[in-house]
């Protein structure tokens, strides 16, 4: 599914990433972790097409992100607030995004479904805009948007930051059974080391750039040898 | 020592700034830009003396100028400050949790505001004016002092504004205020016959050529006044700013159907509705700038103001028309700067946002076009000379205003006013704003000088429709260039997102 190779990007005489191959299958779940400034956004970023990579290349399904845009039509990706247009309530937001993937506002409709009890009765039917929201519910329409549109791709970057311990199961959750369900290739990343080893069959540690283990986590096999690493254990 | 970190923080604001180290092209045009405007202004101070002279042969060349001309100067600068100039409000709120009293920090944004190398710019003209009209009676003492008086008119002019500003960004209806006021001024100068204000003015300016120093002392006196009158309000507005509560429920939604059947370029047509109707900053600068061509076409419709000079009528024609699309096409991508990134992780869906801008645009000229009825039903104008400059504006002029979505790369605020940082890019803003009025008048004499009035005006309006009917062709040429700059173009936008 997705391709790097020789991968470099540096601001400046920092490395913020590099990686010399990786490679992910189709239908894998994979966390990326590491600590602050080991590159992870940046790394999103480029895959997403919006940073140019100093060397290396990227592709998707085979389609070199940077030289076509092809592969937007089936990736689905969450950053952070500069994805969302504020002046837009969470309904006109969906629908506009369901507009641009052909997707008729019932099917929209339809599709926000099984996420009803991730927006809590908070985010539908507020007559509020985004802009007025809060940070954990700008999360929910952020994580929701990328979703709504089936991607077999789907990239998010810290899902759980900013949300309550319930809404953080239920995304997990949803995750988990949306990855089972198309068998589409997804990529979060987090700080949170429980969430991302329970649900999670593979996990890139990436520090300074590179990614220095790639664990396969079967049963939490992980979560030891993270927080080894991480050094969060008593 | 607060006022020079202040200063050394606005330097390193503008160094800083991403357009300033990525764009050496765009800098070369903002010299040559300043060069030609300071050159314009000098070839007018050259040629108003001779000009003076042969309307009003009775009287001195500087007499015209102080007792009709500089008022015009006045309003004119006041009107372009708000297309240039921010208040100093706006650069206060990272340093108001700081231990510094905020009325230190509005007095040195408002000394800096006083010494903005903007309240020059008139020298330009005056000072050449000076030398040709007012050296031969008061030597060059005379100048210099006459000078010294515009400059100290301007600085008034400049905290004038920046009160209204203040106001009018607090809410709109402040606009009725300049309104009101020059509407009394210029009506005073005309009605009497006599006018008394005509003879204040002279009496103004031969103060300053006299170098009487009541006059210069009153000046100061005005911009004392006007210093204290900013401060307070200032003061007290960005109290309310910082305890205001935002937008959070909204009565009614709109929805904007109609747009529905036009697909993914309407879905855009109608974000583009939403994003004017639903933030300050271009709602805002949209009824101001409709409020403006109302005067502006009311004057000319409704008086004979503009009656004796062919090129004033043509200016408001041209500005009608340039300056609704200038207020937002001008930062064209600049507000979509601060969601750049989701769009982008669509397929082609800057295309669409382009043509969507185009379309949306085109159709905002025919407001203008309805303002101007009134000119054209009162004989003041004619339709033909509209229509051929609505074409030409939605056609030539348009092409040019979205070249720049290719080198915008920051981002505009959306609702920041009072307390928001200010953003960068201006100066190109600045000569691509005059261009666009000077363009469409140099083109419009020149083929009327050609060709006689009609086939003028005709060619005019056909070079216009060409560029409309081949718009697909030319959008698509730019979305394949914001697309090849779009990786420095989104670290501009990233970089000065708010």
């Amino acid at each position: 599914m997705i391709t790097i190779n020789n991968l470099t990007k540096k601001f400046g005489s920092k490395t913020a990433v590099q990686i010399e191959d990786y490679s992910v299958n189709d239908g894998e779940m994979i966390g990326l972790v590491g600590n602050n400034g080991a590159g992870k956004t940046t790394l999103f970023r480029l895959i997403l097409d919006l940073l140019k990579p100093d060397t290396g290349s990227i592709s998707i399904e085979g389609i070199d992100v940077n030289k076509s845009e092809d592969w937007k039509k089936f990736t689905g990706a969450f950053i952070d607030d500069g994805f969302l247009i504020d002046y837009l309530t969470p309904e006109e937001y969906f629908y506009f995004i369901g507009k641009i993937y052909g997707l008729k506002k019932q099917e929209v409709d339809e599709r926000l479904t099984p996420f009803d009890r991730f927006m809590n009765g908070e985010v539908i039917g507020q007559k509020k805009f985004i802009r007025n929201f809060s940070a954990g519910n700008k999360q929910k329409i952020g994580i929701i948007s990328a979703m709504i549109r089936y991607p077999k791709f789907l990239i998010l970057d810290e899902p759980f930051n900013f949300l309550d311990p319930s809404s953080q199961s239920i995304i997990k959750h949803l995750l988990k059974s949306y990855n089972e369900k198309y068998q589409a290739t997804i990529i979060i990343s987090s700080h949170n080391l429980n969430h991302t080893v329970d649900i999670c069959p593979r996990i890139a540690l990436q520090e300074k750039g590179s990614i220095i283990r790639d664990i396969t986590n079967e049963n939490n096999s992980a979560e030891k040898e993270l927080e080894d690493y991480f050094e969060v254990s008593e | 020592m607060i006022f020079n970190e202040l200063r050394k923080h606005r330097k390193l604001a503008s160094k800083r700034n991403p357009m300033y180290e990525k764009n050496k092209f765009g800098k070369f045009w903002v010299y040559i830009g300043a060069a030609f405007w300071a050159a314009y202004l000098i070839f007018f101070g050259i040629i108003f003396p001779s000009l003076f002279e042969e309307t009003s042969p009775n009287m001195e060349p500087y007499y015209i100028m102080n007792g009709s001309i500089l008022i015009f100067i006045l309003i004119a600068d006041f009107l372009f400050r708000f297309a240039f100039q921010q208040t100093p409000t706006q650069e206060v709120k990272p340093y108001l949790l700081l231990p510094i009293k905020k009325k230190r920090l509005i007095d040195f944004l408002l000394i800096r505001s006083g010494l903005s190398s903007y309240n020059y710019i008139w020298l330009f003209l005056f000072i050449p004016f000076s030398f040709l009209t007012i050296t031969k009676y008061f030597g060059f003492w005379g100048v210099f002092t006459y000078c010294l008086g515009i400059w100290l008119l301007m600085i008034i002019n400049n905290y004038w504004y920046l009160f209204c500003k203040t106001l009018i960004d607090e809410h709109i209806c402040w606009i009725i205020l300049p309104i009101v006021i020059y509407g009394a001024v210029i009506s005073s100068l005309f009605i009497p016959k006599e006018s008394l204000l005509f003879y204040i003015l002279l009496d103004i300016g031969n103060g300053y050529i006299e170098g009487n120093l009541l006059y210069f002392i009153g000046t100061i006196i005005i911009i004392a006044f006007f210093w204290l009158a900013n401060r307070q309000l200032m003061n007290k507005l960005i109290y309310a700013e910082l305890s205001k509560t935002k937008d959070n429920k909204v009565k009614h939604i709109s929805e904007f159907h109609f747009f529905e059947i036009y697909g993914e370029i309407g879905e855009f047509m109608r974000l583009e509705i939403k994003m004017l109707l639903r933030n300050k900053r271009p709602k805002t600068s949209f009824n101001m700038i409709l409020v403006a061509v109302v005067i502006f076409s009311a004057a000319l419709s409704f008086t004979d103001v503009y009656d004796s000079s062919g090129n004033m009528k043509l200016f408001i024609i041209v500005y009608a028309f340039i300056v609704f699309a200038m207020t937002t096409l001008l930062t064209i991508m600049g507000y979509e700067g601060n969601y750049l990134d989701g769009l982008m992780s669509c397929k082609e869906t800057i295309r669409s946002l382009l043509q969507a801008k185009y379309y949306m645009y085109s159709l905002f000229e025919l407001l203008p076009l309805i303002l101007m009825l009134p000119a054209i039903i009162t004989g003041k104008i004619t339709f033909l000379s509209v229509i051929s400059i609505m074409f030409f504006t939605v056609g030539f002029m348009y092409f040019l205003f979205f070249q720049l979505a290719v080198y915008n790369n920051n981002t505009e605020p959306l609702n920041e006013k009072l307390t928001g940082r200010q953003s960068g890019g201006k100066s190109r803003r600045l000569i691509v704003s005059f261009a666009a009025f000077i363009i469409p008048m140099v083109l419009y004499n020149l083929f009327i000088a050609l060709m006689g009035e009609v086939m003028g005006e005709i060619i005019l309006l056909f070079i216009g429709l060409g560029f409309m009917l081949t718009s697909r062709l030319w959008i698509n040429n730019i979305y394949q260039r914001v697309m090849k700059n779009r990786y420095k173009n989104m670290e501009g936008f990233r970089d000065s997102r708010v």
